[in-house]
């Protein structure tokens, strides 16, 4: 189930929410872990199974951690054989068909064509995170079942993060409040979220969608430009919508998550990009891959070879292909300059950097989201007038024309300007002014799921 | 912030999503869209077996979607943001000048299209026949200049030159026939269709190929107007509710014209304007009562026997060929599935007409069967 569906907002929802704030405070957590499984399995029932194996193994795993705290060598057996398996799972269900593929040579190496079981990316990473930071003494054991298997499939964050670690929301598992305002931030925050992902990402992604269909050779570099551009606008607004969508979520049932994104198209930098673009994922990576692996602290080299393990992981975790592992390097090598030499450079000019850095996205989104090689390196090649066909043509004249007025919406819900704005609002105005779009998003929303031939998920790969 | 605006925010969006939750309980389901013209999904029967391969879940939200409450008016009011927006089109359908919706005609796949040449190909070589292809081009070509400026849109001409450079049937040339009448009411605004008075233009070009003797010419004929409220396809599927509807003419009366009609394989009585039809969402299946497999037609006047294979833009074409066939068979190829050198070998046919819109003819996968 998606949250941008009228099935979730029309049904799912308003049962959740009903009986939620109906049933008494101890109840609570039964009904979320009830309805969690509900939303898991909605598209795939078989794989409730897996998630409740996944539970039940890293609940096992931090009760025995604990007892054998002052034991260091038996918890840390438990602990590693706990990851071990965790990521035997994800690395069976997503990486199989790669590998077997890659090694088709190996007589008995056969693609199985599983379903990805939904979120398993995410959700794996998050549940790996508790044995961790007891083991680490960063959190207490969690000795009830149903609070872990509430935090495992909390529904919110499950399919497409943000990756919320155990100790981040703990304390919130034995207690929440009920707090009007907590859930207007909810509301509100959802509403945002909705807006990018149904008005503004499925908008322009059907720009992109038409031209990554381009043949070979009709793409002009303007076109090209105009295509990945869209893209770029898709997949942050998708992805951003998505996680504001679940903090929303989180909140109109007293959760709070962390942030995921902060305006990550106005970063100067790579380095900034990285900070602000799916902030829940390199906060994870760099918590319990690259400080673990010395990070710093061991000197440059050692210091590259960190940055260039962490990012090639990071490109993998976004889907078994090669093209995620190319992005993951890419990201490293331009890193590596910026640490090297380039991040002192940079400070020189505001404008320049600030080019520099959307360049380099672009860029790496083409990588991204064109899997086959051949065919990327020709968009890419078409970017920068290599076999393009001509400077610009009038299909980009049309779409210009068509996508002008969203375009230029879009490009500045990039800033942080809408949200001045709405600070700046004098609060009578906002008394009035915040329902009001809160009603007219979530109306023009439903009119857009109603009419719904275009709503397509992102993130079945990750 | 004043204690009061949370719990407006708050109360906005709850009402909003309970509102709609309940009315969607209990209303009931509809089973067909006049608006879209087409069916909507009903609830799905739920069975573990369909859980588990997730076609449950699937035809469930297909269903929530298709009976969500005021479905008419969301669709109407998405185009109209998408206008608002700035769009020129919406699913496909283009806003034109002229208060006019043109579908977008998309490059089509070469290996279908080549396919379809030589099934033509194939029946030509099949049969003692005379065989004609006629290709109509859509309004997205003749009305171009009706189109969003440099509107994304294929080159239905360009497909028509290159088949017919490709075939051995006798190719009619119904583009430029329409191409000189390009500034009169030749398409329906909101359909796909040609309306009556194109097909008449396009009659002369292929009674002239066949018969060697064209068409008359419109106004020689006494038309009738038998609906002001036609709705099209193209109107259905952009939402562009804002636009008005089409007028429908008749142009030949049936006179002494016999048509059989053969839905289900036997005989029964058909006809050239079924006026039932027009109470109907799909007004322009009043031209022969819509998609058949087979039609026969007695026509009452002297000539050679014709078979027409086609789709249905020839149904409004039939009845300006009426004087100049003695017989006139008609097959739908998605329908009648048996051999067609057959056919025309035991109804002695004498010259075959493949008429088709540009759009269909790339398109349509059963084609093939012309060659059989």
């Amino acid at each position: 189930m998606v949250f941008s569906s009228l099935l979730f907002m029309f049904i799912y929802l308003p049962v959740v929410l009903a009986v939620y704030y109906l049933v008494p405070s101890k109840w609570r957590n039964v009904w979320l872990f009830i309805v969690n499984l509900v939303f898991y399995g909605w598209g795939e029932p078989v794989y409730i199974v897996l998630m409740l194996f996944s539970i039940t193994l890293n609940y096992a795993a931090g009760l025995l951690i604990a007892r054998f705290r002052d034991d260091g060598r038996r918890a840390k057996r438990v602990l590693t054989a706990c990851v071990v398996i965790n990521l035997a799972l994800l690395v069976f269900f997503k990486y199989y068909d790669f590998i077997a593929e890659n090694l088709s040579f190996i007589p008995f190496m056969k693609p199985l064509g599983l379903t990805l079981p939904i979120g398993i990316s995410f959700y794996t990473f998050q549940t790996m995170s508790y044995p961790i930071d007891v083991y680490r003494g960063d959190a207490d054991v969690q000795k009830n079942y149903v609070s872990f298997g509430t935090f495992v499939a909390l529904f919110p964050q499950l399919i497409a993060g943000p990756i919320v670690r155990y100790k981040d929301v703990a304390s919130q598992l034995a207690f929440r409040a009920n707090d009007r305002e907590q859930f207007a931030s909810g509301v509100r925050r959802f509403i945002v979220g909705l807006g990018k992902k149904v008005l503004l990402a499925n908008n322009i992604g059907m720009l992109w969608d038409t031209y990554k269909a381009m043949p070979a050779g009709s793409l002009t570099v303007a076109g090209a430009w105009l295509g990945i551009i869209a893209f770029t606008l898709q997949i942050y607004f998708d992805f951003s919508g998505y996680s504001d969508m679940a903090i929303g979520l989180g909140r109109m049932l007293g959760f709070e998550f962390l942030e995921n994104f902060n305006y990550p198209y106005i970063s100067k930098s790579i380095t900034e990009f990285w900070r602000r673009w799916h902030i829940s994922l390199s906060t994870w990576f760099r918590d319990y891959v690259y400080i673990p692996l010395g990070g710093n602290r061991k000197g440059l080299a050692r210091q590259l070879l960190n940055i260039l393990i962490v990012w090639a992981l990071t490109g993998f975790w976004h889907g078994a292909s090669w093209n995620f592992l190319l992005w993951g390097l890419y990201y490293a090598i331009w890193l590596t300059i910026e640490k090297l030499f380039l991040l002192k450079l940079l400070d020189r000019s505001r404008i320049i950097s600030h080019i520099y850095a959307l360049v380099v996205v672009i860029v790496g989104w083409a990588l991204f989201a064109i899997e086959d090689s051949g065919e990327c390196l020709r968009y890419v090649g078409a970017m920068f007038g290599v076999g393009s066909a001509g400077l610009i043509g009038p299909d980009v004249l049309y779409y210009l024309r068509s996508y002008g007025p969203s375009l230029a919406v879009m490009i500045v819900a990039c800033t942080p300007l809408g949200a001045l704005v709405m600070k700046k609002l004098p609060k009578k105005a906002a008394a009035v002014a915040i329902p009001v779009l809160i009603l007219a998003v979530l109306a023009i929303s439903t009119a857009y799921l109603v009419d719904g031939t275009y709503n397509p998920f992102l993130y079945f790969r990750f | 912030m004043k204690k009061g605006a949370p719990l407006a925010q708050i109360l906005v969006f709850v009402v909003f999503i309970a509102a709609f939750a309940v009315l969607n309980l209990v209303t009931p389901a509809r089973t067909f869209s006049e608006q879209e013209n087409r069916y909507l999904a009903a609830a799905p029967k739920f069975s573990f077996a369909k859980l588990f391969d997730g076609s449950f879940t699937e035809s469930f939200e297909k269903y929530v979607t298709d009976q969500f409450f005021g479905r008419d008016l969301w669709v109407a009011g998405k185009a109209r943001a998408e206008r608002a927006a700035g769009k020129t089109e919406n699913n496909n359908v283009f806003f034109c000048a002229d208060d006019t919706l043109v579908e977008r005609f998309s490059e089509p796949d070469s290996a279908q299209l080549t396919a379809n040449v030589d099934a033509v190909n194939a029946l030509a070589a099949n049969t003692d026949a005379d065989v004609y292809l006629a290709l109509i081009p859509g309004a997205a070509a003749i009305w171009s200049d009706r189109l969003p400026a440099n509107a994304d849109c294929a080159d239905q001409l360009a497909v028509i030159s290159e088949v017919y450079s490709r075939t051995d049937a006798t190719t009619i040339d119904v583009a430029g026939a329409l191409e000189a009448a390009a500034d009169e009411y030749i398409f329906y605004r909101t359909d796909h269709h040609w309306t009556s008075l194109g097909a008449c233009y396009a009659s002369d070009r292929i009674l002239s190929a066949i018969t060697g003797v064209g068409g008359k010419a419109p106004k020689s004929f006494a038309p009738k107007t038998v609906t002001t409220e036609f709705y099209g396809t193209a109107w259905s599927s952009s939402g562009a509710t804002w636009i008005p509807p089409d007028s429908i003419d008749i142009y030949v009366p049936q006179g002494d014209a016999v048509v059989k009609n053969y839905p289900h394989g036997t005989e029964e009585d058909g006809t050239l304007y079924d006026m039932s039809r027009l109470e109907t969402k799909d007004k322009y299946s009043m031209f022969c009562g819509g998609n058949t497999p087979r039609l026969h037609v007695d026509t009452g006047s002297e000539g050679p026997h014709l078979l027409v294979l086609r789709d249905s833009y020839f149904d409004s074409e039939l009845p300006f060929l009426l004087g100049s066939f003695s017989e006139i068979d008609v097959l739908d190829l998605r329908y009648f599935r048996t051999s067609v050198a057959d056919f025309i070998r035991e109804n002695g046919v004498d010259a075959v007409l493949v008429i088709y819109s540009v759009s269909n003819f790339s398109t349509d996968t059963s084609v093939f069967l012309a060659g059989r």
